[in-house]
C-alpha cells in the first residue's frame, strides 16, 4: 500500500504549489511588506513607517463605517442565498409529483435550471447597469410598478441612504443564487434516490426530507457555499462601485471599495491601502476559521 | 435568443416506469402553489435582464436613453456589426477563448491533483499547505496587482498569453482546491479500497476511478472557473498592457463600457455584451447535458 | 550583477516565494532605481528645434479614451511625424490610466506623453509630491509653431499656466478650456416666454413659475452630487470675490464657513425647501439626469461645457442648449452677473522619467499650434486653451454660447483648484455633503460643517502634500 504514495504526492502537489507560490504568495507577501511603508505608488520612494498605517486605520471612521456594512452583508447574504438556493434546488430535483415516489423535479425543471443560471453568465458590468436602470427613480421598472399600484412618490432607491445599501445587497443575492441552485442541484443528484424513496414511503413530507436528509448529506457543499459567500460578502466591491460608488454619503461603502479608492481612486496611498487589505485578510481569515469551526459536523458518506 | 424545448424534462425520467405501489402523497395546495409561483417569479427576474440586454442591443442610442424599457422602432443589427468590427469584439473573443481554454485546463488539472492529495493522503504539514492554498481566497486581488506585475515581468511573461494563463490558474487554485477537496472527501472510500485490493496503483486509482467519480464536482467548479476567467478583467488589464491586438474580451468590453459613459454609445455596448454572453450561454446549455450525464456516472448503486 | 538581475534569477528559480523580505520589497518599491535613461534622447537645440528633440527618437503617447475619443490625438501625432519623419510614434488609448500605467511609473519606464484624465486618473497630488512629472517651463518659453513672434505661453488662454502649476512649477498642460455654468433650453424658454434670471430672487420667482407650469425647475446628478457644488461655490465667489476660492484652495481654517459661503448655501437651500428639484433626482446618475433635462422634465441643470457633446445622441432637434452664469445673490456682489467659472481641463503630462522628454514637450508644442488646436476644435467640438482656435470654425449651438459667455465674462472670470490639489476632497467629501444637502437631509449650516470637516481632515493628513496658491 505504501508503494507509489510519495511519487504521487510530490508530482500532484509540487506543480500547483510552484505556480501558486510564484504568482500568488510572493505578490501577497510583498503587499504585506508594502503595508508597513508610506509608498504612494508612482515612484520608487517608500519609507518604512512600521505599524503607523495600522494605527491610522484604527481611527479611520470611513473604514469602520465600511466594515459595518460588510458585517451586515456577511450576516445576510450567505443565509438568504443559501436558503433560496436550497429551496430552488430541492424543488427542481424533487418537487415534482410524477413518477414513482415523486423524486423528480417540477414540470420544466430543465428550463428553470437553465434560466436560473442566467445571472451567472452576465458580467458584473451589465448586472450593475441593468439594476441601476431598474432602480432608476424616474424611468425605472421598479418605480414604474410602484406608481402603477398607486404610490405617488416612490423612493429614489440608490439615491437614498436608507435604501441604497439594501438595494445593492439584493442584487448581490440575486446574482449569486443561480450558481448555488446548480451546485446544490448537482450534489442532490448525487444522493442515491433509494434513500429518498425509502423515506417517502414512510410518509415523510418534503420539508422533513429537506431538513432531515438533504441538508445533512449536503453539509460539506453547504459549507463550501457558506465560505465562498462569506468571502464574496467581505468583498462585493465591484458591484458597490458600479452601482453607488459607496454613496450616498458613504452609506453603502464597503471595505473593498475603501481600499480601491485609497489606492486607485481618489488617492493613491498604496501603503495605507495595503494596510487596509492586510487587515481585511486577517478579518476574512478569522471569519472563515469561525465558520469552519461552527460548521464542523461529522461527514456522512453514502456508500 | 436560445430556444428551449419546453417539453417534458428528459433529465429526471424515472428509469423504472412500474406503477407506484401507493398513490403519491398530496402536497398541500397552498404551499405548492406558492412554491411554484415563487419559482416562476424568480425565473422572470432572471430572464428580464437578458431580454433587456438583447433588446437594447437592437435599439438606437436615443431609444435606449429616452425609454430604457421601450421597444425598438426597427431592429438595428448594425450595432452588432459596429461592436464586432470597430470594437474588435470578434478578435478579442478568439483571444479569450484561447486563453480561457488553456487556463481552465491547467486549473482543473492542478486543482484536482492538489485537492486529491489533501483529501486522501495524510502527510506531515498537510494542514499547513492546505490552508496556504485556501488562504488565497481571502485576499483581494488588486492588492497584489503591483507586485504581481513585477513578478510576471521578471519571469519574462508580461504581455503574453502563457503569462496570463499561469496567473489565472494561480488565482483560481484556492477556490478550486478548497471545493474539490471537500468534494473528494464526500466520495465513498469503499471503492478506492476495493480498487487498491485489486492491485490498482495510486496513479491509476486517481485517473481511472476517482476522477470519473468526481465528475459532478469537477463540472461545477469548472463552470465556476470558466465564468470567472471569462469575465476577469483586472488581471489582463495589468498583465496585457496597452491596446494591443492580443487583449482579452473583457478588456474590450470594459473599454466599451467606460467609453459609453463618455460617448454614450450604449447600443454598441449592449451589442458587445450580448455577443460576449451568448456563447457562454451556449456553453452552459451544452454543459447542462453533461452535468446530467456526469451525475449518473458519479452515482453508485 | 545588479539587484534587478538577482531578482530575475531568483524569481525564475521560484525563490520569490520565500519571505526574503528585503529582496521582495526591492521588487515592487524600488523598481525605479535610476537606470539613468530618463530623458535619454537628447538632440541639439536650434532655432528650428528649440527644445532639443532627437530626430529619430521614438515617442510613446498614451491617450485617455473618453469623450473626445482618440482620433484627435492621432492627428496631432501625424503632425509631429511630419516634422520628425524618422521618429517612430507608439500610440495607445485606455480608460484605465492609473491601473495601466502605475507599474510603469514604479518601474521607471513610463510613456513620454500621458493624457491623465477620466475616472481612472492618477491623483496629481501623489504624482507631484513624488516628483514624477517633468517641468514644462521650457515649453512655455519656446516659440509657437505657427504664430510668428509669439512664445507658446503668449498663445494660451489666461489661467492655463496657473491651473497646471504646483508650488509655482508648471507641470501639467490642461488642453481644453471648460466653462461651468447653469444650462437651459433656449427653445423651451422661448416657447414659454421665460427669460433667464440675473438675480437670485428673480431666479426663485422664475422657479415658481416653472413649477406652476408643471415642469421641475431643477435636476441634478444625485449619484454625483458634486455637480451642484459648482454653482453654489460660484455664487459665493461672485458675492465675496475671488478670495473666497483662494481660502478654500489653501485649506484655510473655516474657509467653507465664510460669510459668502453661508449666504450662498442659505440661498440655494431655497430650491431644496420649495421642492424645486425634480422628484427622484437623488437617485439619478449624470447621464440619467442630463437626459431627463433634455427630455424637458426639468428646466435647469448644472454642468461643464462638455454637456453638449455628451448629450449629442439624445438632444431633441432645436433644443438649443445655452450656458449662463449663476444668478447674482444681491447688489453687493463683488463680481458682475456675467462672471463665470472657466478653467483649463483635460490634463496632459510628461513623466519625469520618460525617455524622450524633449519629444513630449515638442508634442505639446504641436498640440498648441494654431493648426493643432483648430483641428481639435473641429474634431471634438470643444475649446482648446489656445487663443483664437475657434476663429473661422463652425461651432455647434451650445459651444457658441460657451464662447459668448466667456467673452462676456472677460477678466471677471474666476476659478478654483482645490479639486486638482486634493482629488479626494471634491470627489468624496464635498460630494457626500452635497448629496445630503440637496436631497434635503441636512441644513445649510450642517452642509458647510461637513465640507469644512472634510477640508480639515485633508489639512491634518500628513501624508498629503499641501499646495498654496497666490491670488
Amino acid at each position: 500500500m505504501r508503494h507509489g504514495r510519495l511519487p504521487l504526492i510530490l508530482s500532484f502537489l509540487l506543480p500547483p504549489l510552484a505556480v501558486y507560490g510564484i504568482f500568488v504568495l510572493s505578490p501577497y507577501l510583498q503587499a504585506f511588506q508594502i503595508s508597513t511603508t508610506d509608498w504612494l505608488g508612482y515612484s520608487a520612494q517608500a519609507d518604512q513607517v512600521g505599524l503607523a498605517n495600522f494605527r491610522t486605520l484604527l481611527h479611520d471612521g470611513y473604514v469602520w463605517n465600511a466594515l459595518k456594512n460588510n458585517a451586515i452583508l456577511l450576516a445576510v447574504v450567505p443565509v438568504v442565498t443559501i436558503a433560496l438556493g436550497l429551496f430552488f434546488a430541492s424543488m427542481l430535483t424533487m418537487g415534482g409529483r410524477k413518477g414513482r415516489a415523486g423524486v423528480t423535479g417540477v414540470r420544466g425543471t430543465s428550463v428553470y435550471r437553465l434560466v436560473y443560471f442566467f445571472p451567472q453568465v452576465l458580467s458584473v458590468v451589465i448586472i450593475a447597469l441593468l439594476w441601476k436602470e431598474i432602480y432608476s427613480p424616474t424611468s425605472g421598472l421598479l418605480n414604474g410598478a410602484l406608481r402603477a399600484v398607486g404610490l405617488a412618490e416612490p423612493p429614489a432607491w440608490l439615491g437614498d441612504p436608507r435604501f441604497a445599501f439594501w438595494c445593492v445587497l439584493a442584487v448581490m443575492v440575486w446574482s449569486n443564487v443561480g450558481f448555488y441552485v446548480v451546485l446544490f442541484g448537482a450534489a442532490m443528484q448525487a444522493i442515491p434516490r433509494d434513500i429518498y424513496e425509502a423515506v417517502l414511503l414512510d410518509g415523510a413530507s418534503r420539508a422533513t426530507m429537506l431538513r432531515k436528509i438533504t441538508i445533512p448529506l449536503l453539509w460539506d457543499t453547504i459549507q463550501v457555499a457558506w465560505i465562498y459567500l462569506a468571502i464574496a460578502a467581505l468583498d462585493g466591491f465591484i458591484l458597490v462601485q458600479l452601482m453607488t460608488n459607496g454613496g450616498p454619503n458613504f452609506s453603502s461603502d464597503v471595505i473593498g471599495l475603501r481600499m480601491y479608492d485609497t489606492s486607485f481612486g481618489s488617492e493613491n496611498k498604496f501603503g495605507y491601502a495595503s494596510a487596509i487589505g492586510v487587515a481585511m485578510f486577517f478579518l476574512t481569515l478569522s471569519v472563515a476559521v469561525l465558520a469552519l469551526r461552527t460548521a464542523r459536523r461529522d461527514r456522512i458518506e453514502y456508500s | 435568443m436560445t430556444t428551449v424545448d419546453t417539453g417534458a424534462p428528459t433529465a429526471a425520467v424515472p428509469r423504472d416506469t412500474a406503477p407506484a405501489d401507493r398513490p403519491p402523497r398530496r402536497e398541500t395546495g397552498v404551499a405548492n402553489a406558492f412554491s411554484h409561483g415563487f419559482l416562476l417569479l424568480w425565473a422572470a427576474m432572471t430572464i428580464l435582464p437578458l431580454a433587456w440586454m438583447l433588446l437594447s442591443s437592437l435599439k438606437s442610442n436615443g431609444e435606449i436613453i429616452a425609454d430604457p424599457w421601450g421597444l425598438p422602432e426597427a431592429l438595428r443589427f448594425d450595432n452588432w456589426a459596429r461592436a464586432w468590427t470597430t470594437a474588435h469584439i470578434g478578435r478579442f473573443f478568439f483571444n479569450s477563448l484561447v486563453v480561457v481554454t488553456g487556463s481552465l485546463t491547467l486549473t482543473m488539472l492542478l486543482g484536482a491533483t492538489a485537492a486529491y492529495v489533501f483529501a486522501r493522503y495524510e502527510f506531515r504539514g498537510r494542514q499547513v499547505v492546505y490552508y496556504l492554498f485556501v488562504g488565497g481566497m481571502m485576499f483581494p486581488v488588486f492588492l497584489a496587482l503591483v507586485p504581481l506585475f513585477f513578478v510576471v515581468r521578471s519571469v519574462g511573461l508580461l504581455g503574453t498569453w502563457p503569462g496570463l494563463i499561469l496567473v489565472y490558474t494561480a488565482y483560481s487554485l484556492p477556490f478550486t482546491v478548497f471545493f474539490l477537496t471537500a468534494f473528494f472527501r464526500t466520495l465513498p472510500t469503499s471503492v478506492a479500497e476495493a480498487a487498491m485490493i485489486d492491485g490498482c496503483g495510486h496513479f491509476r486509482l486517481f485517473f481511472r476511478v476517482m476522477l470519473p467519480m468526481a465528475r459532478p464536482g469537477l463540472i461545477s467548479v469548472g463552470i465556476f472557473n470558466f465564468l470567472s476567467h471569462w469575465n476577469q478583467f483586472l488581471l489582463p488589464q495589468v498583465l496585457i498592457p496597452g491596446d494591443g491586438p492580443n487583449r482579452m474580451l473583457a478588456q474590450g468590453l470594459s473599454s466599451l463600457a467606460v467609453s459609453q459613459g463618455y460617448a454614450g454609445d450604449y447600443a454598441q455596448l449592449f451589442a458587445g455584451l450580448t455577443i460576449a454572453v451568448l456563447p457562454v450561454l451556449v456553453v452552459y446549455v451544452a454543459f447542462q447535458r453533461q452535468i446530467q450525464a456526469g451525475l449518473t456516472a458519479g452515482q453508485l448503486k | 550583477m545588479n539587484r534587478r538581475e538577482i531578482l530575475r534569477r531568483s524569481a525564475a528559480a521560484g525563490l520569490l516565494a520565500t519571505p526574503a523580505a528585503g529582496l521582495l520589497t526591492g521588487c515592487a518599491t524600488s523598481g525605479g532605481d535610476d537606470k539613468g535613461d530618463a530623458g535619454a534622447y537628447k538632440g541639439t537645440k536650434s532655432e528650428q528645434n528649440p527644445l532639443g528633440v532627437k530626430e529619430d527618437a521614438p515617442l510613446e503617447v498614451v491617450i485617455f479614451n473618453g469623450g473626445f475619443g482618440e482620433d484627435y490625438a492621432k492627428a496631432h501625432e501625424a503632425m509631429y511625424k511630419e516634422r520628425y519623419p524618422k521618429a517612430e510614434i507608439k500610440h495607445s488609448a485606455t480608460q484605465e490610466i492609473s491601473k495601466t500605467l502605475q507599474p510603469r511609473f514604479v518601474d521607471g519606464s513610463p510613456p513620454d506623453v500621458v493624457n491623465n484624465s477620466g475616472a481612472g486618473q492618477i491623483d496629481f497630488n501623489g504624482l507631484v509630491s513624488q516628483n514624477a512629472l517633468a517641468d514644462l517651463s521650457d515649453l512655455l518659453a519656446a516659440p509657437s509653431l505657427d504664430a510668428p513672434g509669439k512664445t507658446v505661453k503668449d498663445t494660451l488662454l489666461p489661467g492655463t499656466v496657473e491651473v497646471g502649476s504646483y508650488d509655482g512649477k508648471f507641470l501639467v498642460l490642461n488642453y481644453t478650456y471648460t466653462v461651468y455654468g447653469i444650462w437651459h433650453s433656449t427653445k423651451l424658454f422661448a416657447d414659454r416666454g421665460w427669460t433667464y434670471a440675473k438675480t437670485w430672487d428673480e431666479h426663485i420667482a422664475l422657479c415658481r413659475q416653472i413649477k406652476a407650469a408643471g415642469i421641475a425647475p431643477w435636476t441634478y446628478a444625485g449619484l454625483h452630487p458634486r455637480y451642484m457644488s459648482w454653482p453654489l461655490i460660484s455664487t459665493a465667489i461672485k458675492l465675496g470675490g475671488p478670495s473666497v476660492a483662494l481660502a478654500i484652495d489653501n485649506l484655510e481654517p473655516n474657509a467653507w464657513k465664510s460669510d459668502a459661503m453661508k449666504t450662498a448655501a442659505d440661498a440655494w437651500y431655497q430650491i431644496v425647501k420649495d421642492k424645486f428639484i425634480l422628484a427622484g433626482s437623488p437617485g439619478l446618475d449624470h447621464k440619467q439626469s442630463q437626459t431627463a433635462w433634455c427630455q424637458g422634465k426639468a428646466a435647469f441643470i448644472s454642468c461643464g461645457s462638455w454637456l453638449e457633446s455628451e448629450q449629442k445622441d439624445v438632444t431633441p432637434a432645436g433644443f438649443n442648449m445655452t450656458v449662463a452664469p449663476t444668478p447674482s445673490l444681491g447688489s453687493g456682489d463683488k463680481l458682475p452677473f456675467e462672471a463665470i467659472r472657466g478653467t483649463a481641463g483635460e490634463p496632459f503630462m510628461v513623466p519625469a522619467k520618460a525617455k524622450n522628454t524633449a519629444g513630449g514637450l515638442e508634442y505639446f508644442r504641436t498640440m498648441l499650434s494654431r493648426k493643432g488646436a483648430q483641428d481639435f476644435t473641429k474634431k471634438v467640438a470643444s475649446l482648446p486653451v489656445v487663443a483664437g482656435a475657434t476663429d473661422g470654425v463652425e461651432l455647434p449651438f451650445g459651444l457658441a454660447t460657451v464662447v459668448k459667455a466667456l467673452d462676456a465674462s472677460g477678466s471677471n472670470g474666476f476659478n478654483w483648484v482645490y479639486n486638482n490639489y486634493y482629488r479626494k476632497l471634491e470627489r468624496n467629501l464635498v460630494d457626500a455633503a452635497c448629496g445630503e444637502f440637496f436631497s434635503g437631509r441636512i441644513s445649510p449650516a450642517e452642509f458647510l460643517d461637513q465640507c469644512q470637516k472634510g477640508a480639515d481632515s485633508i489639512a491634518q493628513d500628513t501624508s498629503v502634500k499641501k499646495y498654496k496658491r497666490a491670488a
